[in-house]
């Protein structure tokens, strides 16, 4: 398709060589221009989209929001395809001459692919073992509970019901067929929202598809084949019990328990319906939140599936080799009714509690409750209710021998394993203990659970009553109530911290800022990023938490909060503070009891696998490496992450059309100089239909513009005549002239790219401005139509005469402007990038009208930058203005 | 105003009535297929100015019906729409061809305006041909 847009113009191009000029060629050279236009259009477009993807990707990280392995590999997916595109758009815009961006492409593609693949598990070993033949080493083929059970009948020679598992080779084959595996990933990928409901929903359509996807045959037939031979050992009706065993479940803080289904007493003619409906058990919605939330991916969970015979239980039930909340209670906990354990598994009826003692063996403990309810197998198939007489639901359902006999097995079951465990067990008519399952015991310290009920407490307290909840447990800690300094502004880095507030009005306090300090500063610049290994929490009047400070705060888990309107003044030097970067508060003296909360200043998905694929991704896509279009360095060789391709083909783009239309000797699409009364020359690219009629001669009028962007943009410019330049102090036009004979770049003469006029390259819904303003280089450009998700305004704004410290003061000033009227700004360096979109064409315009008015009095501002008075002087002339002239809507 | 032609195909039947009622809503001609050799077949009949498709679908996948769309009609304009975002496959379907790829679920307007600039462009790419 490219190509043969290439060819028509490669026809257009001939076609004009070979003839002399003809209204038919213009005709001809206006469509190709039209072409072009659309060419760069959707370039434009796909960047927009691209860039939108990364700071998703950027915010998910940061945020603390879950999310799974389907927006990871979506957002890849978008973001190769939108950069691939670009790449393709860029070549054809200049005829094939950047090429090498193709391989930058896939040497990244090379490194974030592998990071995402997906396909089932290997479907190699055999689809059935039989639990006797297994031990803890097959947990990869037969999940963690059917390897348990193997291992301890192997090791221990527990009793187990007879049974075999259907393996994670046979699971991987039934998802693999027909390609179940990508019904379902597709399935989830496409539900949106989060709400309960959503989910629900998602859940039911997840377990039809697995319900109703059949089964691979030879699987099936195996499967078979194993229940006959499970039918002809023992005595007893063939009933069998259906259960999940999941690989991975040991999974750092996974604990499942509970999450996955158990059917009992099935005939073994439903066998496959049952394997399908444990398998489907994957789906159900706790289990799908509870994965979500934990960072696990749907494929971390493969589901082998334990066919047992059903246990003719008289009794059975729970036990606990320790007390579960308090680690230094070694006494085993055991929870027996009458019937089958599954009463206690579901916590739904009374049970009698015994608890035993190891050393003596003895039981120390005897509750004996009224169990009017047992579950028993039905006839036929599944289980049943019955109800007993009072008589012998008020009979303890274990004798006091058989509680010591299974604290005994169980003690040794702990011995074996070296954990605690959580076993299910049942006795059959035989008086036989049988192990039906065993796993490790989630242990909750009893300070933790403490602490946690005080959270609930808290929780439930209505906001104002926080603040006393608050200062009553201050009272406790160190009875000492705390004042509230400060509230409000925005988590750029979560945590508590507390010390003594330093505060930083220049880069140069930085010297004398101490370990364990609070950094208080007014805005969020990069510069004060090499303090974060020593500061105990940072307080900022203004600042984004995407900037670089941001970011190395939360590596070094430094709280921080941003957009702390007054923090300055509040604040005095030396006072020590708490900075509860998550509760939005600044407290007078230490807050003991929330520093000693610990809040972990992490990700709630941090470390776990989908986190930790993302993190992995992220440094090959978002930082942005190629900054100065001027530097050598700016090349395709040197793109590290997708956003450099993004950047470098965008400036090229931009720098195709330019030079299109200046190398084309078609006057009506030249450029133009603008008739201005601004003492400078303007000049005007028409890239489509920029102007109302077509202009031949050299010059163009303003009201021959039709485009919205640049027309909002010369209102602002045009506002309020420039005063001239602003009066310099001695020492700030000495740094002016050192800067320029040290960087000839700055010289008015010298080369640039698109020479020393300011250029406008225009159609009717796109401006791009070029200009340098004195010593300075800036950039606007604009998309603004109807589509309201398609608009947006990018300003760049890099360099200037004078020092370091004057340009970065300005920086400053400029970024405080922006952010006021809710730009998104990154400063890297000397260059800063603001960024604002997505919103209707009137507001759009007016923060247009902003930047041309920025554009026009900040310029040489860095020469009064070393006067804080005539910052602040111009910061607030500069504001009233804004607000004087625009009125800008707060969004 | 025309109302541009478009073809929708996935084999998701709810997802299709529910997409094709928006997309009508908001002025396109929507015509719609359940699978690959449906679409062709449609193709071989009518005149579309776009045609949107899945990705993953029985019998005849999303890029296979984009190929031979493209042999039955070198004009039309396919916007892929995905529940099971790849790269590999992503990138696959632009270099067959395809306009643009986007992923379930879908904003309607983002969409649309993917199939009215599609549109746009097979309308300039023609005039250009025929001069």
């Amino acid at each position: 398709m490219i190509g043969k847009i290439r060819d028509i113009w490669q026809r257009v191009k001939t076609l004009r060589n070979a003839d002399p000029p003809e209204k038919s060629d213009d005709e001809a050279l206006r469509r190709e221009f039209k072409l072009r236009y659309m060419q760069f259009r959707r370039l434009l477009n796909a960047n927009d989209k691209a860039l939108k993807t990364i700071s998703e990707m950027d915010a998910v990280l940061v945020g603390t929001k879950p999310f799974g392995m389907s927006f990871i590999r979506s957002r890849a997916a978008l973001l190769f395809v939108n950069v691939f595109q670009i790449i393709q758009h860029l070549n054809t815009l200049a005829d094939g001459r950047h090429q090498a961006l193709f391989d930058a492409f896939t040497r990244l593609k090379q490194e974030i692919s592998p990071l995402l693949e997906y396909a089932p598990g290997p479907d190699t070993g055999p689809a059935i073992l039989e639990l006797s033949e297994i031990d803890k080493t097959h947990v990869e083929a037969a999940g963690v509970k059917m390897a348990s059970l193997g291992d301890i009948t192997k090791k221990l020679n527990v009793e187990i019901p007879p049974g075999f598992v259907v393996t994670a080779s046979a699971y991987h084959r039934f998802m693999r067929h027909n390609r179940l595996h990508e019904e379902i990933n597709q399935r989830i990928q496409s539900h949106d929202g989060e709400s309960l409901d959503q989910m629900y929903r998602l859940s039911s359509i997840l377990q039809q598809l697995v319900m109703q996807a059949p089964v691979p045959e030879d699987v099936a037939s195996e499967i078979q084949e194993a229940v006959k031979r499970l039918a002809s050992v023992g005595p007893g009706p063939p009933a069998l019990a259906v259960r999940s065993s999941g690989v991975n479940e040991d999974l750092p803080g996974a604990s499942f328990a509970g999450q996955y289904r158990s059917l009992l007493n099935v005939n073994p003619e439903h066998i496959i319906s049952a394997y399908k409906e444990v398998v489907a058990g994957k789906y159900n919605v706790t289990a799908m939140s509870y994965r979500f939330n934990r960072g696990l991916r749907d494929e971390d969970i493969v589901m082998c599936v334990g066919c047992l015979k059903m246990v003719d239980a008289v009794c059975g039930g729970v036990l606990y080799t320790r007390n579960p909340i308090d680690i230094r209670d070694d006494t085993v906990i055991i929870n027996s009714v009458w019937g089958l354990p599954k009463l206690v598994v579901d916590g739904r009826s009374a049970t009698d509690r015994i608890v035993v003692s190891r050393k003596p063996l003895a039981i120390v403990a005897k509750n004996i409750a009224l169990k009017k309810v047992v579950y028993q197998c039905h006839a036929a198939e599944g289980i049943c209710r019955e109800t007993l007489d009072d008589a012998q639901a008020g009979t303890a359902s274990l004798t006091d021998d058989q509680a010591l006999n299974l604290a005994r097995l169980a003690v040794a079951i702990e011995q074996y394993y070296g954990d605690p465990q959580d076993i299910e067990w049942a006795i059959d008519a035989g008086n036989k203990i049988v192990i039906l399952q065993c796993r490790p015991l989630a242990m909750t310290p009893a300070e933790e659970k403490d602490e946690q009920s005080k959270d609930e407490t808290t929780r439930e307290s209505s906001a104002d009553s926080l603040e006393e909840v608050t200062q009553d447990r201050a009272g406790e800690a160190d009875s000492a109530s705390l004042r509230i300094l400060l509230r409000g502004g925005i988590t750029a880095s979560r945590g508590v911290g507390a010390g003594p507030v330093h505060i930083l009005k220049k880069e140069v306090d930085n010297l004398s800022f101490a370990a364990g300090e609070v950094m208080v500063i007014s805005q969020s610049l990069p510069g004060y990023a090499v303090l974060l290994d020593r500061a105990a929490a940072v307080i900022a009047e203004y600042g984004s938490i995407s900037s670089h400070l941001a970011n190395v705060a939360r590596e070094y888990e430094v709280p921080v909060i941003f957009g702390v309107k007054g923090a300055m003044d509040a604040l005095e030097n030396g006072h020590t503070v708490t900075v509860d970067a998550d509760g939005l508060k600044v407290y007078e003296g230490k807050a003991v009891h929330l520093l000693k909360k610990k809040v972990k200043n992490r990700h709630m998905m941090a470390d776990t696998p989908v986190y930790n694929i993302l993190k992995q991704v992220v440094p090959h896509v978002s930082p942005l490496n190629l900054l100065n279009p001027d530097s050598p360095g700016f090349s395709p060789e040197n793109c590290r992450s997708l956003h450099d391709i993004i950047r470098y083909c965008h400036e090229k783009a931009v720098h195709e059309m330019f030079r299109f239309g200046r190398k084309h000797e078609f006057p009506e699409r030249s450029s133009k100089q603008l008739v201005a009364e601004v003492p400078m020359q303007w000049w005007i690219l028409n890239l489509d239909d920029g102007f109302a009629e077509e202009v031949d001669g050299p010059k163009v009028r303003l009201d021959n513009i039709t485009s919205i962007p640049m027309l909002a943009l010369w209102e602002g410019i045009n506002r309020v005549p420039w005063g001239g330049p602003p009066p310099i102090d001695a020492k700030g036009f000495m740094s002016v002239m050192f800067e320029a004979t040290r960087n000839t770049a700055l010289l008015p003469d010298m080369r640039s790219r698109y020479n020393l006029r300011n250029y406008f390259m225009i159609a009717r819904n796109y401006c791009s401005l070029t200009s340098r303003f004195g010593f300075h280089f800036a950039t606007v450009e604009s998309y603004v139509g109807d589509r309201v998700m398609e608009n947006y305004v990018i300003f760049r704004f890099k360099g200037g005469a004078a020092d370091d410290f004057r340009k970065m003061r300005r920086i400053q000033l400029i970024t405080e402007i922006l952010e006021d009227v809710s730009f998104r700004v990154t400063v890297t360096e000397d260059a800063l990038s603001a960024r604002f979109e997505d919103y209707p064409m009137d507001i759009m315009k007016n923060r247009l009208n902003i930047l041309g008015y920025l554009i026009m009095h900040t310029r040489q501002l860095d020469m009064v930058m070393s006067n804080s008075n005539m910052v602040g002087h111009y910061r607030s002339k500069i504001r009233t203005d804004i607000e004087r002239l625009f009125s800008p809507q707060r969004l | 105003m025309n109302s541009l032609h478009i073809l929708l195909v996935d084999d998701e039947p709810d997802f299709v009535e529910n997409l094709a009622e928006r997309l009508r809503l908001r002025g396109f001609a929507i015509h719609t297929a359940s699978n690959g050799a449906d679409a062709l077949e449609l193709m071989r009949g009518h005149q579309f100015q776009g045609v949107v498709l899945d990705v993953i679908m029985p019998g005849m996948d999303g890029l296979e019906t984009l190929r031979e769309i493209k042999k039955i009609d070198d004009t039309v304009e396919v916007v892929l729409l995905t529940g099971h975002a790849r790269v590999d496959a992503a990138l696959e379907g632009v270099r067959a061809g395809a306009f643009d790829y986007l992923i379930k679920p879908v904003d309607i307007d983002e969409l649309s305006f993917r199939l009215q600039d599609a549109c746009e462009k097979r309308a300039l790419v023609l005039r250009s041909r025929s001069t």
